[in-house]
């Protein structure tokens, strides 16, 4: 919301400037989120009168004028517009001005003659879009006033946030009362003063509240014989200058009004609402009623659309029909034109919520539905009708009608809360004097009493320690705060302390550090786990990366999933931003590889990533399990003559794997090729403890690649993060070193092709048994020296026992075992 | 004879300093002290001498032979120096090759920012826990006294779930889960996803938060005041101002944004703080009674504070990050800067 700072002038006085006073609303709680001064786009434009005008000799469209503006000399300006003539004012852009477009004036020749400023129209000076002529100004405005002044655009505009808590700020006296609680200077609320006609109203018009729920209470005034027309400068520049449309002089009214008082007022055609049938005969009479729609009921609102209505919606209606949606928008048919003659006037108060529901069920925001719906103020319905009614009569002419058509079955009494104010103390962490409390609430325009002494000073106890002197119990008063109408957000002692806290300055509350316990939280498992495999990925090069919770749904079949795979079964959103993001993900590796997909169109091919993270598994009560996954392609190292590129392999996404076991302690793992579609046939293997799979890694399968434009492989891993968790050992517990020395012995096998690498490494261990401390295989071959169908394997043997000192006898026996096992059990043969 | 071993020695000592290698050095040892050396043949004539010239000339020969050998290890020493100077002039390399750097990953910035949060929490003692990101309405809303005509859920572009539930907008409810399991008193820290209907520079649909809270007997606005102007001190620096306005949550009364004086202009007012010399961070306050009733506690027996912080907000007061979507989309040119 828009206020100014010299419309606030007429409410409050204050000596803030602009600055200042932003200052202070921010600190009360309404951000001022802009600060426009709009006059300054308009310096050096000022008010001047076109005394005389000749003929240019050189040019038929243009014409030679003397300006005065109010200065010893006249100013000589060439201008060509249709409307330029003797006596009129006119705004002129003196040289130096730079215009709203950007123009600098300077003196120039025009065909010859020159001009020394510039006679402006509206879009010039970007007031308006008409460019058919010069602007013209009222003709009493003295020549050399700023056109910022004259325009009353000397002024500054801020912009509030208003919290949905404070809809009693979203008006300028509302603004002003807070100004008042800064300042502790009294209200200049307006004067009304105006005399009514004979006729009474009630003989024009009555109110049926069908509906009292809805709409607790309608008040209406009818003003007769107005003259529809502009309204002044001054009532279209306080408009302007906060950001609201010109209409008429009576909407403009209502507007006004509501600006001033954050009452929503509608003003109806009178003979627009259909008049009351005796008979054959109408009288005049003209009813409103406030009811809900009836079901499928339409009504063209004033934006012209026509809408069909609920049975959950308010409605005024006439006798016949709906003519405006209550506390939303007026209806078309029934609304101020030009030949409107007689107004009815409604001021009402309606249920915030049934405002809401109807707001949004239609799709509708406006002025009033904002305000109505974050709650108004019943207590003021009356005073703005008053005003608006009075500026009626002053601007459009016509007479009010005698009385006042008040129908209030709402009516509540106000608020009451207790104040405690060892409470407000307690709370805050502060030592106010209950005066202060007092003060404050009083500023705020909150009723209060003190009451007599309690007798149980339990009522602030809560168990004050006696180490806090500083919160000393005040036991003996309480408050009685009555709490005004227009502040219905306010219903608890808490709400009070607030009130108190934020006028106090949340400044100056003090800045302590908490004396409570500090609880003991247990270890978490997961937080570790987590860690150790995010540190060791991370030290092993991998980046980390961080995908949205969203997924493509045709992300399944770009990896390949099976038809029948239960991670095709994503939750899906009611309302995604994009059918790219339309699920959730059940799985980490489309948003990993669609990164290496996007790396590799900017031409980056050392991809290595990761993400920890969680997905989604449909069923009632949403699992999300956490994973980490992580994709490598392209190329490793870094390209330099030392460190070249390779592309990397099965055996680099194995070393990772491996790693994140082993930094997780995890060790009696087997691994097992799967038919994992997303997967290389043969270039897979899941990772199982027990029966149980915790994790698959290998080689992307080629339709995969293909499926993310990668020209190389791309090796994946995917563990299951729980199942990590779960079978993580970190309890360390010191193994002895021994002192002894080592023997290493070097041993080189042919054996069959097929023979799987980790069988002659188990039956060495298996034979060697506890004196067998490694077996690192540092060699694999197959070609020339080796016989077809073979293939030869060097191992070093490092042989170490914990109590003595090996000897060389021992450790051959030792060692001739090893061989004569290896060829009995697998055929292998020593390679000489 | 004495004239014999001088001159020796003259010779000797002459003949060493011309000496350029190793080899050079042993066959002068030879020449001296070989076994048909000249100083051995000398030494070889000490029989043939009188009683009297013995002691004389076999003084004067052990001075000869003891000059000599200092002579000749001194130059061993400097051959040897010489020659391991040389070896090292050789084996200079160019330092301006590149270094075998191992590789190494980074943290994901947003990740970074949320781990550096989430220390200088725990280092006052709160504990790390974390909800799911499918939430219920009641959890993200109902429970956090925001019931379903309330105009703050407007500020809640929400994301919802064909069973009706939803992607939770905040890391509030995570509160009302702490407090349904456990007695007071709590420090919590709660790092999590959060996801909200907007993607443009500034928002990204799904982003990060952490909600703290704090429960206890006697908890009060200052103590809250005291643990973030700590934490703004710790994630942004000692000299960083704070400021605490009033602001409006649901959840919690009374409430605050809060503000740390801009890091671009420490104060002063530019661009990046829109002028005003601050940017806000944080939202926090007292935790409403209405909360302490949903998971019933007795708002008279305890009183609490909470507050919440945008992840990706804070990384970029560090960043600035003109487009904040780049957090997601995983370049690795923008990855390798952090």
């Amino acid at each position: 919301m828009n206020v100014t700072l010299n419309w606030l002038k007429n409410y409050i006085d204050f000596e803030f400037s602009a600055s200042e006073l932003a200052d202070r609303l921010t600190m009360l709680g309404i951000e001022v989120e802009s600060i426009k001064q709009p006059g300054v786009e308009l310096e050096g434009v000022v008010v001047g009168s076109v005394s005389t005008i000749k003929p240019h000799p050189n040019a038929d469209k243009l014409v030679l004028c003397q300006v005065d503006i109010g200065e010893t000399a006249e100013l000589q300006i060439v201008c060509g517009a249709p409307n330029v003539r003797e006596g009129m004012l006119a705004p002129v852009a003196t040289i130096g001005a730079t215009l709203p477009m950007g123009l600098t004036i300077k003196r120039a020749k025009l065909r010859g003659e020159t001009s020394e400023g510039m006679l402006c129209s509206e879009k010039e000076l970007a007031l308006s879009e008409d460019a058919a002529g010069l602007m013209e100004l009222a003709t009493d405005i003295p020549v050399g006033t700023p056109l910022a002044t004259a325009l009353g655009l000397d002024d500054t505009v801020f912009e509030l946030e208003v919290t949905p808590n404070r809809p009693d700020c979203l008006s300028l006296i509302g603004v002003a009362r807070e100004i008042r609680a800064e300042t502790g200077n009294p209200l200049k609320l307006p004067q009304v003063d105006f005399t009514e006609d004979g006729t009474d109203v009630r003989a024009m018009t009555s109110v049926t509240i069908a509906a009292p729920d809805l709409c607790p209470r309608y008040a209406a005034r009818v003003i007769r014989g107005v003259k529809i027309g502009q309204s002044p400068p001054w009532l279209q520049q306080r408009l302007a200058s906060v950001g609201i449309g010109v209409i008429n002089n009576i909407v403009d009214i209502t507007n006004f009004v509501l600006m001033e008082y954050g009452q929503p007022l509608h003003a109806f055609d009178y003979h627009k609402l259909s008049a009351v049938k005796h008979g054959l005969a109408s009288c005049a009479l003209r009813r409103i009623v406030v009811r809900r729609a009836v079901s499928g009921e339409k009504l063209k609102t004033l934006d012209e659309v026509e809408r069909e209505l609920t049975s959950e919606m308010l409605v005024i209606a006439d006798g016949e029909k709906p003519v405006a949606l209550a506390g939303v928008m007026g209806g078309y048919d029934s609304e101020i034109t030009e030949a409107t003659c007689d107004v009815l006037l409604e001021s009402a108060y309606f249920n915030p919520s049934s405002i809401r529901a109807t707001a949004k069920a239609l799709g509708m925001s406006t002025e009033a539905s904002y305000r109505f719906e974050r709650g108004a103020d019943p207590g003021i319905v009356l005073a703005a009708l008053d005003r608006a009614a009075e500026l009626i009569t002053e601007l459009a002419g016509g007479t009010i009608c005698k009385g006042i058509v008040d129908v209030y079955p709402g009516e509540q009494p106000l608020t009451e809360i207790r104040l405690r104010p060892g409470r407000v103390n307690f709370v805050l962490g502060t030592a106010l004097e209950t005066a202060t409390m007092e003060e404050i609430l009083k500023r705020l325009g909150f009723g209060i009493e003190e009451s007599r002494p309690e007798i149980a000073p339990t009522a602030v106890g809560f168990g004050i320690e006696e180490s806090r002197p500083e919160i000393a119990p005040t036991a003996e008063c309480t408050f009685e705060v009555t709490v005004p109408s227009f502040r219905s957000d306010v219903t608890r002692e808490i709400d009070l302390i607030e009130e108190i806290a934020r006028v106090y300055g949340y400044d100056n509350i003090p800045t302590t550090l908490p004396k409570g316990d500090i609880p003991v939280p247990a270890p978490d498992p997961k937080v570790e786990v987590r860690r150790c495999v995010k540190q060791f990925l991370l030290a092993s090069g991998m980046m980390e990366a961080l995908n949205y919770s969203f997924s493509n749904p045709n992300s399944f079949d770009q990896i390949r999933l099976a038809a029948d795979n239960p991670l095709r079964n994503a939750v899906p959103l009611q309302n995604p931003l994009s059918p790219e993001m339309s699920v959730l993900r059940t799985t980490l590796l489309p948003g990993l590889l669609e990164n290496a997909q996007r790396n590799r169109n900017h031409q980056i091919d050392t991809i290595a990533l990761f993400e920890i993270g969680s997905v989604f598994i449909r069923s009632r009560e949403h699992k999300e399990p956490e994973r980490v996954s992580g994709v490598l392609a392209g190329q490793v190292g870094e390209g330099v003559y030392s460190h070249p590129y390779r592309h990397p392999d099965f055996y680099d996404i194995k070393g990772l794997v491996e790693g994140v076991l082993e930094v997780c302690g995890i060790a009696d793992y087997r691994l097992q090729k799967t038919g994992a579609l997303t997967f290389h046939p043969g270039r897979n293997a899941a990772v199982l403890l027990g029966d149980r799979q915790i994790g698959i890694f290998g080689e992307a399968h080629p339709e995969v690649l293909e499926n993310y434009d990668l020209p190389y492989k791309a090796y994946l891993f995917d563990f299951d993060m729980e199942a990590l968790v779960d079978a993580a050992i970190f309890a360390k517990r010191f193994e002895p070193i021994s002192v002894y020395p080592k023997v290493e012995r070097d041993l080189a096998i042919v054996v069959n092709k097929e023979t799987l690498s980790d069988m002659p490494t188990e039956l060495i261990y298996k034979t060697g048994g506890e004196l067998v401390e490694s077996v690192r295989l540092f060699d694999v071959y197959e070609g020339e020296q080796v016989p077809e169908g073979k293939k030869s394997l060097a191992y070093t043997i490092i042989y170490h026992s914990a109590s003595e000192t090996l000897t060389d006898k021992a450790v051959n026996a030792l060692h001739d075992k090893v061989v004569k096992r290896l060829n009995e059990e697998l055929g292998a043969e020593l390679r000489m | 004879m004495k004239s014999e071993l001088q001159a020796i020695q003259a010779e000797a000592l002459s003949a060493v300093k011309d000496v350029k290698t190793p080899d050079m050095l042993e066959s002068l040892r030879i020449t001296y002290f070989g076994r048909r050396g000249k100083l051995t043949d000398v030494m070889k004539g000490m029989g043939k001498l009188s009683k009297e010239e013995r002691p004389e000339i076999g003084k004067l020969a052990n001075e000869v032979r003891a000059t000599l050998t200092a002579a000749f290890e001194e130059t061993t020493r400097t051959l040897h120096r010489q020659q391991q100077e040389q070896q090292l002039e050789a084996e200079s390399v160019d330092i301006t090759l590149p270094g075998r750097k191992p590789a190494y990953g980074k943290a994901h910035p947003v990740m970074q920012t949320l781990e550096r949060v989430e220390a200088i929490f725990r280092q006052i003692g709160f504990e790390v826990v974390t909800g799911p990101d499918v939430e219920t309405e009641y959890y993200n809303f109902d429970a956090l006294n925001t019931p379903a005509d309330h105009p703050a859920r407007d500020l809640h572009d929400t994301f919802y779930l064909t069973d009706g539930h939803l992607l939770r907008t905040h890391t509030s409810p995570v509160q009302i889960r702490a407090m349904e399991n456990q007695e007071p008193p709590i420090r919590i820290i709660v790092p999590g996803k959060c996801y909200r209907v907007d993607y443009d520079v500034s928002h990204t649909p799904m982003f990060h938060q952490v909600e703290g809270l704090l429960v206890d007997k006697h908890a009060t606005f200052s103590e809250l005041k005291g643990i973030l102007t700590s934490f703004a001190r710790q994630m942004f620096g000692e000299q960083t101002q704070m400021r605490f306005r009033p602001h409006f949550f649901p959840f919690t009364e009374p409430s605050a944004e809060v503000d740390i004086s801009c890091t671009v202009c420490q104060g002063e007012g530019c661009r990046s703080c829109g002028g005003t010399g601050w940017v806000e961070i944080l939202g926090a306050g007292a935790v409403d009674p209405a909360v302490f009733e949903a998971v019933n506690y007795d708002p008279d027996e305890v009183t609490g504070f909470a507050f919440g912080m945008g992840v990706e907000r804070i990384a970029n007061l560090q960043f600035h990050i003109p487009d904040i979507r780049t957090f997601y989309e995983n370049d690795l040119r923008f990855l390798r800067q952090f």
